[in-house]
């Protein structure tokens, strides 16, 4: 009656997928960082905002950032191949997020 | 055709269940995005509805597995009347506004399957629900699936934060997962949208199916599948701002990594067991994996306290909405009388309830202006309004 095999199927489907998306996306920015593009995204403003950066603090971390990939000691080959790498990353883990939207369409797939 | 006035007033229930379904659901997908500032409230509430209302009409797998599933129990010899249902519908809603007040997000399923529980076992009798049937589909999956998916958020989070770290003081990126989290809570969003929206569908089959208007074993039909998708997306825009704080802030303090992967596990889950057709309460889902990405960041502390409480929501959702529904059942097997009566009684409880939430409105436009906001990192409570500097020391 309870079916305990489909818990476990569920369980690790979401385990490798969740793993995979979230890894991939991680290596694009490590990646992104590595070529010296580092990603400043701050919290969007709104009133009664939960994070909130001011904009004294956003010019600084902007100013790290820049300070960081000037001191970056890959050749501007390797700088450009962490950076498409790191492209790639961004584009395969959104093929997978598509691959899920396919699933819960059954229209789709039949 | 023409409908029955109870039936009428079965489908005007199940479309106001389904808003309450939406706009106590909100915050599943979009509590962590507005928590770490990824999106502006009205704007994630804004992409939250569009997605439901476009995830109701992509499947309508969940609504035939509802309308011929657990709600059906004892079809064989006993059938279940509009006047069951409709008793089952004024518990659920009942329920969910009470937890809504009291921000706590329970799951709109289990109040759903609650309430019909308690009316059937009122109005034809304990033996028409099928107990193991209810063990294997409702509460087992509603023990289990919050556990798993926090062991995946909790495993995610690290994944994260392993892969991005760099030497102290060295900019990390990690700001960028915030783009990330627009796509993760809107697939969140999409697969709510495929599954909740399903389950009111399917009531209103099943009704319609008991009343003789529709053939038995057939799907929805296109205006149900069209009234579900707007009221759910309309309750899912209104938001239920009390349980988006509490799944943002109340349970513990979410980093932008940390929402991505509590998203994406989310959001894995609950595409996974709706692929193997699993019914999991996306609520309990979403809970677990903030829970479960609160442990995988070093450094930041769950409050255990609040998380117990949510878990008691859950313990008791499914008794209470029985009660409620089986009081409605009671009422109803009076007859037209009773049916007024439950009205009656039903829209002056909803109006009890909304009017005592206006004591302390919480709204996209106060979110901070909390009392609790204190417990999230230890600030000195201060009577007055916090200031700019002390926003900056939440953000820190």
């Amino acid at each position: 009656m309870i079916d305990w095999a489909a818990f476990l199927v569920v369980a690790v489907a979401a385990l490798v997928s969740s793993a995979v998306v979230v890894s991939l996306y991680s290596l694009g920015l490590r990646l992104l960082t590595t070529a010296g593009r580092i990603p400043t995204v701050e919290p969007a403003e709104f009133t009664g905002a939960l994070a909130v950066v001011t904009p004294a603090r956003a010019a600084k971390n902007a100013k790290k950032a820049r300070k960081a990939s000037k001191a970056n000691p890959l050749t501007a080959g390797q700088k450009r191949l962490a950076q498409y790498s790191g492209y790639l990353c961004f584009l395969l883990c959104g093929l997978i997020v598509l691959y899920g939207v396919y699933l819960i369409v059954p229209a789709l797939h039949r | 055709m023409d409908f029955s006035l109870i039936v009428v007033l079965v489908i005007a229930l199940a479309l106001i269940f389904d808003f309450t379904n939406g706009f106590h659901d909100t915050a599943n997908a979009m509590a962590t995005p507005i928590a770490t500032g990824a999106m502006k409230p009205k704007v994630a509430v804004g992409v939250a509805a569009v997605l439901n209302l476009v995830g109701a009409f992509l499947s309508t797998e969940v609504a035939k597995t509802v309308s011929g599933g657990i709600i059906k129990e004892g079809d064989g010899g006993i059938q279940i009347t509009p006047e069951m249902i409709f008793a089952g519908l004024i518990g659920a809603i009942v329920w969910n506004l009470i937890t809504w007040l009291r921000g706590l997000p329970s799951s709109s399923s289990h109040a759903l399957f609650g309430g019909l529980i308690g009316a059937t076992i009122i109005g034809v009798g304990s033996q028409a629900v099928a107990y193991d049937v209810v063990l294997a589909k409702v509460i087992l999956p509603a023990l289990i699936a919050p556990i798993t998916v926090g062991i995946v958020a909790f495993l995610a989070t690290r994944l994260a934060y392993a892969i991005t770290r760099r030497d102290a003081g060295k900019p990390d990126g990690r700001g960028g997962f915030r783009y990330a989290q627009i796509f993760s809570s809107s697939l969140v969003a999409l697969s709510h949208g495929t599954n909740d929206a399903q389950k009111t569908m399917g009531v209103i089959t099943l009704t319609l199916i008991a009343g003789g208007y529709q053939a038995v074993g057939s799907g929805p039909q296109f205006w149900v599948v069209a009234c579900c998708a707007f009221a759910i997306a309309i309750g899912t825009y209104t938001g239920g701002w009390r349980i988006i704080l509490t799944m943002g802030r109340g349970l513990t303090e979410i980093k932008p990594a940390q929402g991505f992967a509590a998203e994406t596990s989310t959001a894995a889950t609950i595409l996974a067991s709706s692929h193997l057709g699993f019914a999991l309460s996306t609520t309990q889902v979403a809970s677990g994996s903030v829970i479960g990405s609160g442990l995988g960041r070093r450094g930041s502390t769950v409050r255990w306290g609040m998380a117990g409480q949510i878990a008691l929501g859950w313990l008791l959702t499914l008794p209470a909405s029985a009660i409620m529904g089986a009081f409605a059942a009671g009422l109803a097997l009076l007859g037209p009388i009773g049916i007024l009566l439950d009205v009656v009684i039903g829209t002056v409880v909803v109006f009890v309830l909304f009017q005592w939430s206006k004591r302390d409105r919480v709204s996209h436009d106060n979110l901070h202006d909390i009392d609790d906001a204190g417990h999230v990192v230890k600030i000195k409570k201060t009577p007055r309004k916090p200031s700019r500097k002390d926003r900056q020391k939440v953000s820190l």
